[in-house]
């Protein structure tokens, strides 16, 4: 990939690829924590039949929120002592809750990272919601997000978040939105030519990508994640 | 400032060397020590307010954000460099459309 001309924007097959090396890597790094998975969709009738749909997910998902006042660290679970680890269903190893919303109680968030074939670039949709399965109001999702993230985030004009229909799923989902994509993910590679010579960046396409986007819902990534990029 | 090789690891200055990138402006001081304990939101917010810029886009090492909440003493031991610093790359957002 010849970086220069690049415009930040990759291809569905480069996608794939993309979204292996994620699975593969995160489920290598944090075996312990909920993988990503791939699901695979029923073709649009657009697609070409030799293309594969899908998205990847991570689903039931509870994401750390350190309120700002506070220095010292909640305990992450590294160590499975608690009883909750024994459950499949949720503490993500990298995190814990501390809700700031007034309904002061635990909520999961469910990410899909989907292929937008009109921007070249994944999107991230998301739903957030409480253990009875209530959605939660917008302004109750932004009260939940760690405090430097929102900042930093919501004020961005990189980072908008719209409410739409899930591509596959048809119901609505919030979405950060495509469109400043290409364009921070070009700067972002920049920066390191020997990267895309070594033909090196699709693989870590998404999680240099991940790194950013997810700081909208707090979600953390491991280190080892980060480490080879 | 009591004597820093005898702190503990985490009380020590990590010595972060702000690089611009892209057409961003480039800071006169850009380097400077952070205690090790303090969140990366503080170079974030350090760097606005130096750029006067709302939006900025942090990054280590070309490939990713750190999280704000990050502490810098695990930044710094996870992706410091050789020569003892924590490299941050910012770039600005280019004008839009």
């Amino acid at each position: 990939m010849d970086i220069s001309s690049w415009d930040g924007t990759i291809s569905l097959a480069e996608f794939h690829v993309a979204a292996r090396a994620l699975v593969e890597k995160w489920k290598r790094v944090s075996s312990a924590s909920p993988p990503w998975s791939w699901v695979s969709c029923p073709k649009q009738p657009w697609v070409a039949s030799h293309e594969v749909e899908g998205y990847l997910s991570l689903e039931n998902i509870i994401l750390v929120s350190i309120k700002e006042e506070h220095d010292e660290l909640l305990s992450f679970p590294q160590k499975e002592e608690t009883s909750c680890s024994d459950k499949e269903e949720s503490i993500d190893i990298a995190t814990l809750v501390q809700s700031q919303s007034d309904r002061d109680e635990i909520c999961y968030y469910d990410l899909h990272i989907v292929y937008s074939a009109s921007y070249r670039v994944p999107v991230l949709y998301f739903r957030v919601y409480y253990s009875d399965g209530e959605p939660l109001e917008f302004e109750d999702i932004k009260k939940h997000l760690p405090a430097h993230s929102a900042k930093t985030l919501l004020d961005s004009k990189w980072t908008f978040i719209t409410q739409e229909e899930h591509p596959y799923l048809k119901r609505p989902w919030y979405k950060l939105h495509p469109c400043g994509t290409g364009e921070w993910m070009k700067l972002l590679f920049q920066g390191d030519v020997s990267l895309a010579r070594n033909g090196a960046a699709i693989e870590v396409y998404l999680i240099s990508w991940l790194s950013f986007v997810g700081q909208v819902v707090g979600l953390r990534i491991p280190y080892e994640m980060l480490n080879q990029l | 400032m009591a004597a820093e090789s005898q702190s503990p690891s985490f009380a020590r200055k990590v010595v972060v060397h702000l690089r611009a990138t892209g057409d961003a402006p480039i800071l006169k001081q850009a380097k400077f020590k952070i205690l090790g304990t303090e969140k990366f939101a503080k170079v974030i917010d350090f760097l606005r307010r130096q750029l006067h810029r709302e939006t900025l886009f942090v990054y280590v090492n070309s490939s990713f954000a750190p999280n704000p909440d990050e502490l810098v003493i695990d930044l710094y031991n996870n992706f410091g460099t050789f020569d003892g610093k924590l490299v941050v790359n910012y770039a600005c957002s280019m004008a839009w459309g």
